[in-house]
C-alpha cells in the first residue's frame, strides 16, 4: 500500500478550481464513444428539448401570448368557457380549473425542473468530493470524522426525510434542492468518493509525483480531482433524476409549498376532479405527468450511457 | 477479527447516538407542538402540555426520549392517547409487509431476471426495449401511475377493486379481525416462499434435469394444496381472496416502479464480471452459454444486488409513503403521515429510529460478513 507518508500541514495545500488539470485529450475520446450510445443520444436530445422549451417561455411571454391570459399563475382567458377547457386552437393543451393555459405552465414548469436538477446536483456533488475526497486523501482523523457524518446520513433517505418534513414546512424549490443535495452528498456518494480516492491514491504515478516534489495541493490538483471526475460526472446526473423526481413528489403532496412545477399542475389537477374521473381531463394532468417520465429517464440514459463509457470495466472489449 | 467486530460495533453504536439526536433536533425543529392541534381553550391547551411534557426544556425531553429509547420504550403516541408507540407501530406491521415486502421481493427478482437477459444481449433491440420501459417504469412520478392503474384496471375496465385494505361489505360481521387475517395470509405467503427457496436448494444435488423439474412442480403442487386445504377448512378463504384482490394493485404499482433499478443495477454488474478471466475459461471449455451466464456470471454478479436489497429492506417498514396515499392503504406510511400532521412526536421519532436502527444492523452484519466471506478484505482491513 502507499508507504509515502502524508505530507499534510497548513499553508501546503492550495487547490484552485481554475487550475484543476482538465484532460481534454481524454475528454474528446469519451466523447466520442458517447456517439455510440443511441439510449445515451436520444436522452441527451430530450434534455435539449426541454432546455429548449425552458427558453422558449420567456420569449413566448413577450413575443406572442397575451401576458394576461398566458402567465402560468394568474394568466385567465375570458374568452372560452366553461374552464377546464380541452386542447383547443388557442390553447395548444387546453386550459385548467382556473382558466390557466396547461402549454404555458408545462414550459414554466421545465425551468423550475432544471434549476432543482442543477442546484441539487452541484451541492451534492461539491459536498462529496470535498468530503470523500478529504477524507481518502488524508486519512486519519478526517476519514473518521467523514465515516461519521456518513454513517449517520446514510439511514436518512432523502425522499422520505424531504417528504415527511415537506408536509409542515413551507420550502420553496431551491431549498429543496438545496436539502436533497445535501442528504445525498453527505449520504452515500461521499463513502463512494472515498474509496474511489482510495484506488487513485494507491497508483504508482501518485508516488511518482511525490518523488518527483509535488505537495499535496498539486497532487490533488493534477491527479486526484481529474480522477475523480467521471464518477462526479456520473453522480451529478443520477442525483438530477433523483431531486426532480422527489420535488415533483414533494409539491405534489405538501400542502405548503405553492409555486409552479410539474407536480403541483397535478396536484391541482387530480385535487379539483376526483381521482377516477381522469378520462375527461385528461390534459390537465398528462402532460406534466409525461413530461416527470421523459425528463428524468432522459437524465437516467444520459447517467447510464455515460457510465458505460466513463468505467473501464464497462468498457466494450 | 474480533478486534474488527468490536470496532464495527463502537462505531454503529456512535452513529446511532449522533442518529437518534439528529433525528431529535429534527423532529423538534418543526413549528408547531402537537396541542395546536387540539381545539381547547388556551388553559386546557397548556393543560395538555404539561400533561404530554411539552412545556418541560428541550434538554430535559431529550434525555428522557434517549433513556426510554435506550430501554426499549418508545413512549406513549399523543393522537392515540393511552396506546404505547410500539403497540401503534406493530398493528400496522402485517398490512406493511403483506404489500411492500412482497413487492420488494418481487421487485428484486424480476430486476434481477430481467438484468441478467439484457446484459447478456448487450447492444442488441431486447436491450433497448427493456432498457427503455424498464426506466420509463422507474421514473413514473408514482401517483400518476396509481391514478393510470386506477383508472384502467380498476374503474374503466372494472377488473379489480381499489382503495382500501377490504371490501366493508363481505366483511359485516365476520369473527376475525382484518389484522389477524393478514398476518395468518403473510405467514402463508412466507412459508410457501421459504420452502419453494429450500427446496430448490435441496435438489441442487439432483443433477437429471427432468426429476428436478418434476420434484419442484410435486412440491408446489403440494404446498398450494396443502394451504388451499388449511385456508377451505377455515372458512376464511373468500376473505383471503378479498384481501389479495385488493393487494393486486397496488403490489403491482409498486413493483413496477421498483424493478427498473435493481435491474441496471444487475446489468452493471453482469457487465464488469463477464470481462473476468475465469468466465473467458469457461467459454474455452465449451460450456453452453446459459450455464456460464446462470451459474458463472450471475451468481458472482449477485452479490452487490443482494448487498442493496439488504440495505434497502428496512425502508420497506416505512413503505411508500405514497402508494399508500394513494391506494388508501392504511398501513404504516399513513402512521407517519398521521404523525407528521399533528405533531405526534413519539410516534415519528420511533418510526424513524426503528428503521434507522435496522438499518445500522444490516450494515453492520454486512460488514462482518463480507469479512468473513472475502479473504483480501480480511486481511486488508481486519487487521
Amino acid at each position: 500500500m502507499s508507504s509515502v507518508a502524508c505530507r499534510s500541514g497548513p499553508g501546503r495545500l492550495r487547490v484552485r478550481l481554475r487550475h484543476v488539470r482538465i484532460p481534454w485529450q481524454r475528454l474528446r475520446a469519451d466523447g466520442r464513444l458517447l456517439l455510440h450510445q443511441p439510449l445515451g443520444l436520444l436522452g441527451l436530445v430530450v434534455i435539449v428539448g426541454f432546455g429548449l422549451m425552458a427558453v422558449a417561455h420567456p420569449l413566448l411571454m413577450a413575443t406572442v401570448w397575451n401576458r394576461a391570459r398566458f402567465d402560468p399563475i394568474v394568466g385567465f382567458d375570458p374568452t372560452q368557457v366553461p374552464h377546464p377547457k380541452p386542447p383547443t386552437r388557442q390553447h395548444l393543451l387546453g386550459t385548467d380549473n382556473f382558466g390557466r393555459d396547461v402549454l404555458s405552465q408545462l414550459l414554466a414548469g421545465a425551468r423550475v425542473s432544471f434549476g432543482v436538477g442543477l442546484i441539487a446536483a452541484l451541492v451534492a456533488v461539491t459536498i462529496s468530493t470535498l468530503l470523500g475526497g478529504a477524507a481518502g486523501y488524508f486519512g486519519g482523523l478526517a476519514d473518521v470524522a467523514l465515516m461519521g457524518v456518513a454513517d449517520v446520513f446514510v439511514l436518512l433517505p432523502a425522499p422520505v426525510v424531504l417528504l415527511i418534513f415537506g408536509l409542515l414546512l413551507r420550502m420553496q424549490w431551491p431549498v429543496v434542492a438545496l436539502a436533497y443535495g445535501l442528504l445525498t452528498g453527505l449520504g452515500g456518494q461521499a463513502v463512494v468518493v472515498k474509496s474511489q480516492t482510495l484506488t487513485i491514491k494507491a497508483r504508482p504515478f501518485i508516488e511518482a509525483a511525490r518523488i518527483a516534489g509535488g505537495g499535496d495541493g498539486h497532487i490533488i490538483r493534477v491527479h486526484i480531482l481529474p480522477g475523480l471526475m467521471p464518477l462526479t460526472v456520473v453522480h451529478a446526473v443520477f442525483t438530477v433524476v433523483g431531486a426532480v423526481l422527489t420535488e415533483s413528489l414533494l409539491s405534489f403532496f405538501s400542502r405548503t409549498s405553492y409555486y409552479l412545477s410539474w407536480g403541483t399542475m397535478i396536484w391541482l389537477g387530480q385535487e379539483t376532479f376526483r381521482w377516477f374521473n381522469l378520462g375527461g381531463q385528461w390534459h390537465v394532468i398528462l402532460p406534466p405527468a409525461l413530461a416527470i417520465m421523459l425528463f428524468c429517464s432522459a437524465f437516467y440514459l444520459v447517467g447510464r450511457a455515460l457510465d458505460e463509457v466513463l468505467n473501464p470495466r464497462l468498457r466494450r472489449q | 477479527m474480533l478486534r474488527f467486530i468490536v470496532r464495527r460495533v463502537v462505531r454503529g453504536l456512535v452513529a446511532l447516538f449522533l442518529f437518534q439526536s439528529l433525528l431529535f433536533g429534527l423532529v423538534h425543529a418543526l413549528p408547531y407542538d402537537f396541542s395546536a392541534f387540539v381545539l381547547a381553550p388556551p388553559d386546557r391547551r397548556a393543560f395538555i402540555q404539561h400533561e404530554l411534557g411539552l412545556d418541560r426544556p428541550l434538554r430535559e425531553q431529550y434525555v428522557r426520549w434517549l433513556s426510554g429509547f435506550a430501554r426499549l420504550d418508545l413512549g406513549t403516541s399523543y393522537l392515540f392517547w393511552p396506546t404505547p408507540v410500539s403497540e401503534v407501530l406493530f398493528s400496522r406491521l402485517a398490512r406493511t409487509l403483506l404489500l411492500f415486502l412482497s413487492a420488494a421481493v418481487l421487485a428484486y427478482l424480476l430486476g434481477i431476471w430481467l438484468g441478467k437477459v439484457i446484459a447478456w444481449r448487450r447492444g442488441g433491440l431486447a436491450e433497448v426495449g427493456v432498457t427503455l420501459g424498464g426506466v420509463a417504469a422507474y421514473t413514473s412520478f408514482a401517483p400518476w401511475l396509481g391514478f393510470v392503474m386506477i383508472n384502467v384496471f380498476g374503474w374503466y375496465l372494472d377488473w379489480l377493486p381499489y382503495q382500501r385494505l377490504i371490501n366493508p361489505n363481505i366483511w359485516f360481521n365476520v369473527p376475525v379481525a382484518a389484522d389477524v387475517l393478514l398476518a395468518a395470509l403473510l405467514v402463508t405467503v412466507g412459508l410457501a416462499f421459504g420452502g419453494l427457496l429450500l427446496v430448490r436448494q435441496a435438489l441442487r444435488c439432483v443433477r437429471a434435469r427432468r426429476w428436478r423439474w418434476g420434484a419442484q412442480a410435486g412440491v408446489l403442487l403440494a404446498m398450494g394444496s396443502g394451504a388451499w386445504w388449511w385456508w377451505s377448512r377455515s372458512g376464511l378463504g373468500y376473505l383471503a381472496l378479498d384481501v389479495l384482490a385488493h393487494l393486486a394493485l397496488p403490489l403491482t404499482t409498486v413493483v413496477l416502479l421498483s424493478f427498473g433499478e435493481t435491474m441496471m443495477l444487475m446489468r452493471t454488474a453482469m457487465l464488469e464480471t463477464l470481462g473476468e478471466d475465469y468466465v473467458l475459461m469457461a467459454r474455452a471449455k465449451g460450456l453452453p452459454d446459459k450455464i456460464i451466464r446462470d451459474r458463472h456470471v450471475a451468481r458472482n454478479a449477485i452479490l452487490p444486488v443482494i448487498t442493496r436489497l439488504a440495505l434497502n429492506l428496512p425502508f420497506v417498514l416505512v413503505g411508500s409513503l405514497v402508494i399508500e396515499r394513494v391506494f388508501m392503504w392504511h398501513a404504516m406510511g399513513q402512521v407517519v403521515f398521521l404523525a407528521v400532521e399533528f405533531q405526534d412526536i413519539p410516534v415519528l421519532l420511533g418510526v424513524l429510529s426503528v428503521v434507522g436502527v435496522l438499518t445500522l444492523i444490516a450494515h453492520a452484519v454486512l460488514d462482518v460478513v463480507y469479512i468473513y466471506l472475502d479473504p483480501r478484505m480480511r486481511y486488508a482491513g481486519g487487521g
